[in-house]
């Protein structure tokens, strides 16, 4: 590790100052830590905001929806009876990420922000695209674990569980830094890395998340998650798939499909979800609606296993939402 | 009355004859009668309290006083000519107290080569310039200051493009060279011949070892006297490796393995890194530590080869007639190979039978010894190659198996076994597993488009270990006992097993023994390898406790003044006609007098082949829409001979297991071909097995002595739990979908790539 | 260097570290409690796992400088003397320990999981201790371990520690 000032921020506001100049936050340290081991993050200040009050812990005001504070560990999330009942996808999305230890330590903010795994990336003797090289060497490298969908320059795929169950609640998150506030919808935080974005997120210097929100309408909708992994724990998504809608009377209402480890962003498919408005998920729709959330699929070398495999959980996982 | 005699061992599917010098006579078999008071007895681990405490002290938990850090800078690129280093900046660091190089270092004979760093460097992680600090962090941070001028050169690290044209050429002789081959009987004409044939290509890819404690030593010169802790499979492997290193005689060389972390054949010898050390030792006269991180771990420190396996199988009337394999191992820089047709050669009875083994040398790190090497790559092409040509024949499998498993000879020598009961482990796996549910084809499973199949392999090994070792006994004046042996406990159990045959033969408590192992300082014993501890130090221990007991018997006639006939020695107390004195008291009466027991280990009858044998089963489910596999259940049976303590036995064989489990669904080394360099080197990348990835498994051993083997009637069980499981897993697979998977790990990708071509959806 | 102030294992110790230094550094090298291995740093296997304020993280990935004011518990605080916890005494009777690297993350985080859940069904035992890598033993044992000490605990209640 390079060597940096440590400082621990008692409130919102100094800890924004503080990030002014380019220094790093940390939070659980469970990715930043590893990165900065693997000497691909060298901050100079890193900002501990595991001090900060109001930042940690959930919320569901009558009427208001769901607020969940960035500096909340993942496994509060997953254990929490009454958010389980509010939204079950969280406990779904989350039993299967990292380890317990990683979900002990790792918060919400950072589970949003982490960085991709790709193996090219992760490994400190390669001058990736991403890191300001010239070439992405795993599309003609070992790509088994890479994206089918929507990449440019960089193959790797979006790593969360977590945030395509989100995504398919329409979460928005709230973002804070010493020049003001704002929000957006989590969906549009991830961009895929192209042209001079050699990043995933559009967050900008300075900038935390604080809060993600999930609107009282969201959560009337019933959702579903299912994950494939190399083993039965401790792995990075494969493909993952959460899906989400408000069934009324046996019909689909307000469908959201988003898919993990397929693509460099989560990958929503909005043609998939408008084919499933309005019907009962029956054998044919969600066939249908598998084949185009894979449509314009361009597999890799070793990665065309991946078709087949997002189809059926893709299918699977919307038969879940009423069988 | 001292005499040599010639003595037969095997040695990771190698056998060698050997001498040895041996006094006195050996003791006759143990009883087997049930009345044992330890042997065959469950008994914990007398060293697990250390453990459970984190009292234990690992080698990498030693941090001495004024201790130097040592890491290394090694070569980013899979073969490079190293021109020039430049360590100013590096040892102009605050805290930098010297660096090693090829321009600086003293010759240093290391595996062949006459020097630690090489001119060229030949795969992504070896060793290029050592640096020593106060600390690790500024050792780690001069190692960044270190500027090294590479001429770089063209590599290959992929075996099958090794073995292609247009490959560079790594060696004179270019990159194949045989390693081995067995010709009995005429395949060609069996073959033609055959009713049935086929004709198979099976891979595996590369596993790693992934011990959870990292290679590592920790030494300390004092002037007269070079003391290494080390990692380590064999202190006496290290010590030999440091006195061809460093040019010290045997007598200046300790070498202390006390508390280990893992080795799984990765730790059978010196490393690069101990020698640093020692070198850094010496020059400082500091204590100077150089252990490996994970991913040093994952590039550097051995690795299961790769292969590639091509075999015909013919048979006729319902029997095989005729096996050929050809196979190719990826060594990568390993002056050595593991043969994967081991157990094509001597597993069945079959009459014709051709078997080449190549050895492949490419830019990657180079193979070591991992659990039976060799063998458990070898059994996953031959098992499932015996699988196929019985569907092909339409046989039942295990029926297929059985008329070729009941040979009481070795194949290739002609020798025959010292005890053999394969048929007996098929018998009880069977039973256990519920063989007579099996159908071709398989049968439905749990939950819609998963289907369920049972598969089997077995399995055949060396285990029957040898001599020299050696053991003695001490009694001391208060009655408490030290049994010293040269071995170690690399987590098997050993101090608990041999402390249980010291108790025992010498008819004392087991808590009244303490052993003391892993340290050369002490008599010689065998690397904790090739299935061979417990019956290689084991009987010399059995025959030290035996020499106590006798001297001890003596010393109590004459203190209790009884015919020593008329005296036994039990659970710590001399009997005489129901009167107890306890051994203590006896000896109290004669001063400080220590009774000191000798054993060692006789050598092997030379015209007997000691085998270990077993046979796995699996039951499975696989999604064929996924291709997810969920082991359900193994049986493991197993012939080892007579089982010491049943709970580490257990746990020794269920460990195989996993670890099979890993080197069939999970487990790879993924390494990028133009860049040379290990993706998956750390444990999220590289996927060992966890909890939730084990099924049920039962453990069954057949438990007979041994009798011609050794005095315990005991041999080994590291290896034969591992080697069967993949290909019984592939076979289960197989027996549940109508596809058959012939490359390891069955990994989701190939799974569904075998589901797609068989055409199966459902 | 920054010097901090933490409780760990009851007794508070003052010390300096740098502010690039894990707490598995510190309690390993400054406070002589090797007991807590390091077997890869990035918080992928567990061995490295210590109780910080009650909670089970993986020393390797947490900053020293960050634990200051806190409450540290390792292995090293289980047993009292020759006595050791219902956990461990389960692990030495069930045979759940082979080469015994892992042991000390394992029986930290079966007395994480035992706190929350101390009738933890087979399942949840399997989650919770899926981040605890083993290479010599076949788990089984393991859980069967963490079932005894449940049984213990649950009897003779949580506080006989």
């Amino acid at each position: 590790m390079n060597a940096f000032s440590y400082v621990r921020p008692r409130t919102l506001s100094d800890g924004l100052r503080l990030l002014r100049s380019g220094a790093s936050a940390l939070a659980g340290g469970t990715d930043l830590l590893g990165l900065m081991k693997d000497g691909l993050a060298r901050p100079e200040l890193l900002v501990d905001l595991t001090g900060i009050e109001g930042l940690r812990g959930w919320s569901r005001a009558k009427g208001k929806g769901l607020r969940i504070g960035a500096l909340t560990p993942l496994v509060e999330l997953e254990e929490a009876e009454e958010l389980h009942r509010a939204m079950p996808i969280l406990r779904e999305s989350l039993r299967d990420a990292a380890t317990l230890q990683l979900r002990t330590m790792g918060t919400v903010g950072g589970n949003l922000l982490q960085r991709n795994r790709c193996w090219y990336f992760r490994d400190q003797a390669t001058a990736c695209w991403l890191k300001g090289g010239t070439k992405c060497f795993a599309v003609e490298g070992e790509n088994r674990l890479h994206a089918i969908l929507g990449a440019h320059e960089c193959v790797a795929v979006a790593p969360s569980d977590l945030v395509p169950a989100l995504i398919a609640y329409d979460a928005e998150i709230a973002l804070a830094s010493s020049r003001g506030r704002r929000t957006m919808k989590l969906a549009d935080l991830y961009v895929a890395p192209h042209g001079r974005e050699r990043r995933e997120h559009v967050l900008r210097p300075g900038e935390l998340i604080t809060e993600v929100r999930v609107s009282e309408s969201a959560l009337a909708r019933k959702g579903a998650f299912q994950k494939a992994m190399e083993r039965k724990a401790w792995s990075f998504a494969l493909v993952s798939v959460a899906a989400a809608a408000r069934i009324e009377r046996g019909v689909a209402r307000d469908v959201r499909l988003v898919l993990g480890g397929v693509a460099p962003i989560p990958w929503r498919v909005v043609a998939a979800e408008r084919g499933l408005e309005g019907s009962g998920f029956d054998e044919a729709a969600c066939a249908e609606a598998a084949d185009r959330a894979l449509q314009g699929a361009a597999p890799l070398r070793d990665n065309g296993y991946k078709l087949p495999l997002a189809r059926e959980l893709v299918r699977r996982t919307l038969r879940s939402l009423v069988v | 009355m001292t005499r040599i005699l010639k003595s037969i061992e095997e040695f990771e599917g190698e056998v060698s004859e050997s001498l040895v010098i041996v006094d006195g006579h050996d003791l006759p078999p143990a009883r087997h009668d049930g009345g044992s008071p330890e042997i065959g007895r469950s008994r914990r681990r007398i060293d697990a309290t250390q453990r459970v405490t984190g009292r234990a002290r690992y080698t990498q938990d030693l941090y001495l006083a004024g201790m130097l850090h040592a890491r290394i800078l090694r070569s980013p690129h899979a073969r490079a000519r190293v021109r020039r280093i430049d360590t100013k900046r590096a040892e102009a660091l605050p805290g930098v107290r010297g660096v090693l190089h090829r321009f600086n270092t003293p010759k240093t004979p290391f595996r062949g080569d006459d020097v630690i760093f090489r001119e060229e460097v030949r795969f992504v992680g070896e060793e290029v310039c050592a640096v020593a600090a106060d600390d690790e962090d500024t050792a780690r941070e001069a190692l960044a200051l270190i500027e090294v001028d590479y001429e770089r050169l063209p590599h290959v690290v992929d075996l099958e493009e090794a073995l292609g044209d247009v490959a560079p050429q790594l060696e004179s002789d270019g990159n194949v060279s045989e390693s081995g081959s067995h010709k009995r009987g005429d395949t060609k004409r069996a073959l033609k011949e055959a009713d049935v044939a086929v004709d198979v290509t099976y891979r595996t890819s590369t596993q790693l070892h992934n011990a959870l404690e990292t290679h590592g030593a920790v030494a300390l010169y004092d002037g007269e006297m070079l003391t290494v802790w080390e990692s380590t499979q064999h202190v006496f492997g290290v010590r030999t490796g440091l006195k061809n290193a460093l040019k010290l005689p045997y007598s200046r060389i300790r070498v202390i393995c006390d508390y280990m972390g893992g080795g799984f054949g990765a730790k059978n010898g010196v490393g690069k890194y101990t020698i640093v050390a020692s070198l850094f030792a010496m020059r400082f006269g500091k204590a100077v530590r150089c252990v490996l991180t994970r991913d040093e771990e994952n590039l550097a420190a051995g690795n299961r080869s790769a292969t590639l396996q091509q075999l015909r199988l013919g048979a006729k009337g319902g029997r095989i007639t005729a096996i050929e394999h050809t196979s190719w191992s990826n060594s990568g820089q390993g002056k050595w190979i593991a043969n994967p047709t081991g157990p094509t050669n001597t597993l069945y009875e079959v009459a014709n039978v051709n078997t080449r083994s190549y050895k492949v040398v490419t830019n990657a790190g180079s193979l070591s010894a991992f659990r039976a090497p060799g063998y458990v790559e070898g059994a996953f092409a031959l098992e499932s190659a015996i699988d196929e040509l019985a569907e092909a024949a339409g046989v039942d499998p295990l029926t297929l198996r059985r008329r070729h498993a009941g040979a009481g000879k070795d194949p290739i020598t002609g020798n025959r076994y010292s005890d053999k009961h394969l048929l007996e482990c098929y018998r009880i796996g069977a039973k256990e597993i519920g063989w007579d549910r099996r159908r071709a084809g398989g049968t439905r499973g749990s939950a819609p488009h998963r289907r369920r199949g049972i598969g089997m392999a077995s399995q055949i090994w060396g285990g029957g270990g040898g001599p020299p070792a050696y053991a003695t006994v001490h009694v001391d004046p208060d009655g408490s006992v030290v049994l010293t042996a040269g071995t170690q406990d690399i987590g098997t159990g050993t101090r608990t097993v041999l402390a249980q045959i010291c108790a025992d033969e010498l008819g004392v408590e087991l808590d009244d023994v303490r052993v003391q192992i892993g340290d050369s300082a002490g008599p010689f014993g065998p690397m904790s390898a090739g299935s061979m501890t417990l019956a290689s130090v084991g009987p010399a221990v059995r025959l030290a406790a035996h020499d106590a007991r006798e001297q001890l018997l003596g010393a109590a006639a004459g203190v209790l003044e009884t015919p020593k006939a008329e005296l036994r020695l039990e659970a710590g107390a001399i009997v005489s006609k129901g009167a107890r004195t306890p051994l203590g008291e006896v000896l109290g009466k004669v001063d400080n007098n220590t009774v000191i027991g000798k054993g060692i280990r006789f050598p092997n009858a030379d015209d007997l082949a000691q085998k270990t044998f077993s046979a796995q089963f699996a039951e499975v489910e696989v999604d064929v829409r996924t291709g997810e596999i969920f082991v359900e259940r193994i049986v493991a049976a197993l012939d080892v001979g007579r089982i010491v303590n049943p709970l580490t036995a257990a746990s020794q064989v269920e460990g195989g297991v996993i670890q099979g489990i890993g080197f069939a669904l999970s487990e790879e080394r993924i390494v990028d071909r133009a860049l040379g360099r290990v993706m998956s080197g750390n444990l999220e990348g590289y996927k060992v097995p966890t909890v939730k990835d084990v099924p049920t498994i039962v453990v069954k051993f057949v438990d007979r002595p041994d009798r011609r083997a050794n005095n315990l009637g005991a041999k080994g069980l590291g290896e034969p739990p591992i080697i069967p499981t993949a290909a019984a897993i592939a076979n289960a697979v197989a027996n549940a979908t109508g596809a058959r998977v012939r490359h390891s790990p069955l990994t989701r990708a190939r799974v569904l790539e075998a589901l797609a071509l068989a055409g199966i959806r459902d | 260097m920054t010097r901090i102030t933490v409780t760990v294992n009851g007794a508070r110790e003052e010390t300096a570290v740098e502010a690039h230094e894990s707490l598995l550094t510190t309690l390993r090298e400054r406070l002589g409690l090797p007991g807590s291995k390091n077997a890869c740093e990035q918080g992928e296997c567990g061995s490295c796992s210590v109780l910080l304020d009650d909670v089970l993280v993986c020393a390797c990935l947490v900053l020293a400088a960050s634990v200051d004011g806190r409450e540290v518990r390792t292995v090293e605080s289980l047993a009292d003397g020759s006595a050791l916890d219902p956990v461990q005494r389960a692990f030495v009777e069930t045979g759940a320990v082979q080469c015994g690297f892992c042991t000390p993350g394992l029986v930290v985080a079966t007395h994480a999981l035992l706190r929350e859940n101390p009738e933890p069904s087979l399942a949840e035992i399997r989650e919770a201790l899926s981040g605890n890598l083993c290479r010599c033993t076949g788990y089984g044992q393991i859980v069967e371990a963490v079932q005894r000490a449940a049984k213990t605990m649950y009897l003779h209640g949580l506080d006989d520690e």
